[in-house]
């Protein structure tokens, strides 16, 4: 019971912090929406072109705009010690890469599934489409996690080149788009697709932990 | 075999090792140019432009073959704790790297002759390409961490994850439809390609290794003396 209340309090915590800092989130959709609008202005306003590369657009978009926090994924919580404090009070590193993986899905990624239907408007996506994207990316944007918690952890103590930690995330979220995209555009074969999407999600959701674990013991033994 | 994991010993056996194999591998690579475009036949539908296979195939199979080294030093390195992986991490991946972007050129030159472009978006393409990303993230790990101990490291831990991705080269032309053709030569069953092409492609893909362990030797020792006068 002592140990719950301990996990409640951690998300009580990460809750306080990111109502605080909501102006980063926000920038966030905003750098998402903008992105839309340059995307179209590139393409030129015809409707049936974009209805046809819409789905690809807001998937890249999406995954390069929930790139762009990654770098307070563990970094602040780092410097001013906090993870450390979590490691004293019982929490084993695993475990704290897991909490912090889920209130990253909470509180950076679900802002965006709430925001997918006002782009699928905006892209002339049909409502089918834009119900797949929905359950395509609610799975793939916890999947996005587990990678951002592995990258970051890696680059915690690179000091010099940060931009590394996105890198990463996109170039092991390759088969996740290929198979959400390929959802999405065959409709009729959409059970199989979306359980080779929670395979992937099982395996890098068994990963996650052990992985992003070491880094960050590696980092807070060597600081 | 202890040389493989201890940084002195490899110095003493490479030290023996060094010269032959660089002069094997000048008598192979002759050889192997001069069966290549002299002593082995055209092909009846590609004609002269099948001896691009001679530089591609082996460059392909090296570039696997050296994250398959990298990856069983990385599980040595963070399970069994023998530093000496680490060292192999570090020296090897651009070989890796310059192999695979080989492979990339060589097949893209194929490429336009024979498929009418230079790059298709196929399942072999693709995860080739991959591939020669993770190495390049690799080699800029290894530029980018201050604190050694660290860095190689999450070096290891990268190249483990990243190990997903050498399935996926190899098997990807079974699993997918794709512009590049069926393994011919690694697979369980008789391979399916004459002999007289045969002969110089093992030739090459043996003159290939022993270029590769030439220099990965020279870059290997570099390393470890780096590594003594830093801890010194």
């Amino acid at each position: 019971m002592k140990f719950l209340n301990k996990i409640i309090f951690f998300f009580y915590r990460e809750y306080k912090l990111n109502l605080s800092g909501v102006q980063d989130i926000l920038t966030n959709i905003i750098f998402f929406f903008v992105s839309i609008f340059i995307f179209i202005f590139s393409i030129g306003p015809d409707t049936d072109t974009i209805s046809l590369i819409g789905v690809g657009i807001l998937w890249t978009l999406l995954l390069l705009s929930s790139t762009l926090s990654l770098r307070k994924f563990y970094q602040e919580d780092f410097e001013n010690g906090n993870l450390l404090i979590m490691h004293l009070n019982g929490f084993s590193y695993g475990l704290i890469a897991i909490l912090k993986t889920i209130s990253h899905f909470i509180f950076v990624q679900i802002p965006f599934l709430i925001t997918i239907p006002i782009a699928s408007i905006l892209l002339n996506i049909t409502n089918d489409k834009a119900f797949y994207l929905f359950a395509s990316f609610s799975i793939g944007s916890l999947i996005l996690s587990c990678l951002g918690s592995i990258s970051s952890s890696m680059n915690l103590m690179n000091q010099r080149n940060f931009l590394l930690g996105s890198v990463i995330v996109m170039i092991f979220s390759v088969p996740v788009v290929i198979f959400s995209v390929g959802l999405i555009n065959l409709e009729e074969d959409f059970n199989s697709l979306i359980n080779i999407l929670f395979g992937i999600l099982l395996i890098i959701f068994v990963i996650n932990p052990w992985a992003s674990g070491f880094c960050l013991k590696l980092s807070l033994e060597n600081n | 075999m202890k040389f493989l994991v201890n940084p002195n010993k490899f110095n003493k056996v490479s030290n023996y090792l060094f010269k032959p194999v660089l002069v094997l591998s000048i008598i192979l690579f002759s050889l192997g140019l001069l069966f290549s475009f002299y002593l082995s036949p055209d092909d009846y539908q590609q004609g002269s432009t099948v001896r691009i296979m001679y530089i591609h195939v082996p460059s392909a199979w090296l570039a696997l073959l050296t994250y398959a080294i990298m990856t069983i030093y990385s599980i040595a390195a963070l399970a069994f704790r023998i530093p000496f992986g680490f060292i192999i991490n570090t020296a090897v991946a651009p070989i890796g790297a310059v192999f695979t972007l080989v492979c990339i050129i060589s097949g893209s030159l194929w490429g336009k002759p024979m498929w009418g472009t230079w790059w298709v978006w196929d399942a072999r393409l693709t995860s080739v390409a991959i591939l020669f990303i993770v190495y390049l993230i690799v080699i800029f790990i290894n530029l980018s961490f201050e604190n050694r101990v660290i860095k190689e490291k999450v070096v290891a831990i990268f190249i483990l994850v990243g190990s997903v991705n050498l399935p996926i080269v190899k098997f990807s032309v079974d699993w997918w439809n794709t512009l590049h053709q069926t393994a011919t030569i690694s697979k369980l069953s008789k391979p399916s390609i004459d002999p007289s092409m045969m002969t110089p492609l093992i030739i090459m893909t043996f003159a290939f290794m022993m270029i590769g362990i030439a220099i990965a030797i020279l870059r290997i020792k570099t390393e470890i003396i780096s590594r003594k006068l830093n801890l010194s």
